[in-house]
């Protein structure tokens, strides 16, 4: 497996990266899987950021799907070119579990901003990954968004491994940092009860402080509308604020509750506007931290 | 534009970010240090090397400000040598990180054989990644120690191009300079410079290969001496081109040679937008509004 993601993530470097970063690499890469010496791999892992920019891979279409069919989930269209090289790096570093493990650990203890991203990003391609659950929990305590959006943004891993208590906090923290919620893999399938609650009770909080919701949190209650919920949406709706009330109503028209479906009937026009759930979540995401973030 | 070349900046609160931003400050180095308290336990280096190269330098960008540092085995603490060992093992994980733009403060305290043997295993280290080296002289007979500094590191093969010796004054400034290398001076109050010696310092030597810094920590110390001393040089005639080389250019072309700092990194960055500072921020917890200007007793919601 890790030989054809190197490959694959070679070729992505070789459509974005110079020549001289690419041979280094090469070189890099030959010593780390014959030699495997911790120092060295450690040192190739920092001094990439010599050799490679933070620009955004260019990924055409038919890579984004080869991307996906590798590793479901698998959005290298978010990464950067620097932690692209340094994943290859990673994942050339002989994957026998006891120094894997042992110098994976050094790696993380030691990382700077940069090298955790690259290496928080690569969970989903690394070898051993229900035994690095706790590490991804642990990353998530970070206040640095860059390291945060890593584990929590387009990245499958927490939707795949999180207990359900992690899940929530992961929710919780990107809308407290008011991280882009749709960006978040699996956002719709891992809904549950209590994380509505908690997205409740984060809104109160909020109104009762005087401050604006912010209008994603309403995505994490369609399913649960009772007659609690359905107050907090009518709050909503009263607001004069465009994205809030999309928002209500969107919630409203997948909730199966039904005095929600009645409501719906008062609003015939803005209604008849709205996209459908997963572009409109998206949109009033985008508008949301193009405007208010 | 100035550049504080020497700033322990995990000390400091967020007004002096806010105030050193505002003052022209784009970048600052910090150098490893001790902490006032010594520590006991190899660990404790271990996630105060990680805390410059992570959360320092991301909270600085919250502020606008690159933040840059140095990485070394303090000369008060190369005393337990015990200790000292393992942070010698600890040492080359970071030296090739993002921004790590010399080894340093390095150099000696006590002036004792193992400062000495400590001092002497990073200037090989410093050779061998190649790295401009931060010598910290002594505050007690500083003038024997700054010579010995040179002396050694010289012994060592290294050019002086490459190394900054810090803390200097009137007394060693002019071997420092006559022997190639760069000077630092910090403008810290009653114990190191002044600024109106500083001044004078410039007006008789010139401008070249002078560095200003103001070293400010958890002492009485000013994270706006660089930019108060620019005020006053240029209130006393130096001329500006002299005033940007002693307080931003030179330590920009003396820690440049690691590759690791570069004009564009603070030249080519998006502009400091304070809604878009509070994004994913966390200096700023959830929604917390920056404070613009002025105090008041209102606590903004």
């Amino acid at each position: 497996m890790e030989n054809q993601l190197t490959s694959y993530l070679t070729q992505l470097l070789e459509r974005s990266a110079n020549q001289k970063g690419l041979d280094w690499l090469s070189t890099q890469i030959e010593k780390i899987r014959t030699e495997a010496i911790p120092s060295k791999f450690f040192l190739a892992f920092s001094q990439a950021s010599r050799y490679f920019k933070k620009e955004k891979l260019e990924v055409s279409n038919d890579l984004i799907i080869q991307a996906d069919q590798l590793v479901s989930g698998f959005q290298p269209e978010f990464w950067d070119q620097l932690q692209t090289a340094r994943t290859v790096l990673m994942l050339s570093y002989p994957q026998e579990k006891k120094p894997w493990f042992t110098a994976m650990n050094q790696l993380f203890e030691t990382a700077d901003m940069k090298e955790h991203q690259a290496l928080f990003a690569a969970l989903p391609l690394m070898p051993f990954q229900e035994e690095l659950i706790p590490r991804a929990i642990d990353g998530l305590r970070t206040n640095i968004s860059l390291v945060f959006d890593a584990i929590a943004l387009n990245n499958p891993f927490p939707e795949k491994y999180f207990p359900e208590a992690n899940w929530n906090q992961m929710v919780l923290k990107a809308i407290f940092m008011q991280r882009p919620l749709y960006r978040i893999q699996g956002l719709e399938e891992r809904r549950n009860p209590t994380l509505a609650a908690i997205a409740r009770d984060f809104a109160h909080e909020r109104w009762a402080a005087g401050r604006a919701v912010m209008p994603e949190i309403w995505r994490l209650v369609s399913p649960f509308v009772n007659e609690q919920f359905f107050e907090d949406l009518k709050k909503t709706l009263a607001t004069k604020d465009e994205l809030q009330i999309k928002a209500a109503l969107l919630t409203l028209r997948e909730s199966a509750y039904l005095p929600a479906k009645e409501l719906l009937k008062a609003y015939p026009d803005q209604v008849a506007t709205l996209d459908m759930d997963a572009i409109a979540w998206e949109s009033i995401g985008l508008e949301f931290q193009r405007t208010r973030v | 534009m100035y550049i504080d070349p020497h700033i322990h900046v995990v000390s400091r609160t967020t007004d002096d970010y806010e105030a050193m931003q505002k003052a022209g400050i784009v970048a600052v180095i910090e150098p490893a240090f001790w902490l006032g308290q010594p520590r006991t336990e190899v660990g404790s280096f271990k996630d105060y090397f990680s805390t410059l190269v992570g959360w320092e330098r991301f909270r600085a960008s919250q502020f606008g400000i690159v933040h840059y540092c140095t990485m070394g085995l303090n000369s008060k603490e190369a005393n337990n040598e015990a200790l000292a060992e393992q942070v010698m093992e600890l040492l080359p994980l970071y030296v090739g990180k993002e921004g790590v733009v010399a080894i340093g403060e390095i150099g000696y305290d006590d002036q004792t054989e193992a400062e000495d043997k400590f001092y002497r295993l990073q200037l090989e280290l410093a050779k061998e990644v190649d790295l401009p080296v931060l010598i910290h002289t002594p505050h007690r007979d500083k003038r024997k120690g700054t010579i010995r500094s040179m002396n050694v590191s010289e012994e060592h093969g290294l050019d002086p191009k490459m190394v900054i010796v810090d803390h200097n004054n009137e007394e060693t400034v002019k071997e420092v300079l006559d022997r190639g290398y760069y000077a630092g001076f910090t403008i810290y109050p009653h114990t190191k410079m002044g600024s109106e010696r500083m001044v004078e310092i410039v007006r008789h030597y010139g401008p070249e290969r002078i560095i200003v810094n103001s070293a400010a920590d958890w002492g009485i110390s000013d994270p706006l001496a660089v930019p108060k001393t620019a005020d006053l040089m240029r209130k006393s005639g130096i001329p500006e081109e002299h005033i940007k080389l002693v307080t931003y250019q030179n330590a920009l072309t003396a820690f440049g040679q690691s590759g690791q700092m570069d004009e564009r990194d603070w030249l080519d960055a998006a502009p400091l937008d304070q809604t878009k500072k509070m994004s994913g921020n966390s200096v700023l917890r959830g929604g917390q509004t920056p404070r613009v200007e002025g105090k008041t007793d209102i606590v903004e919601n």
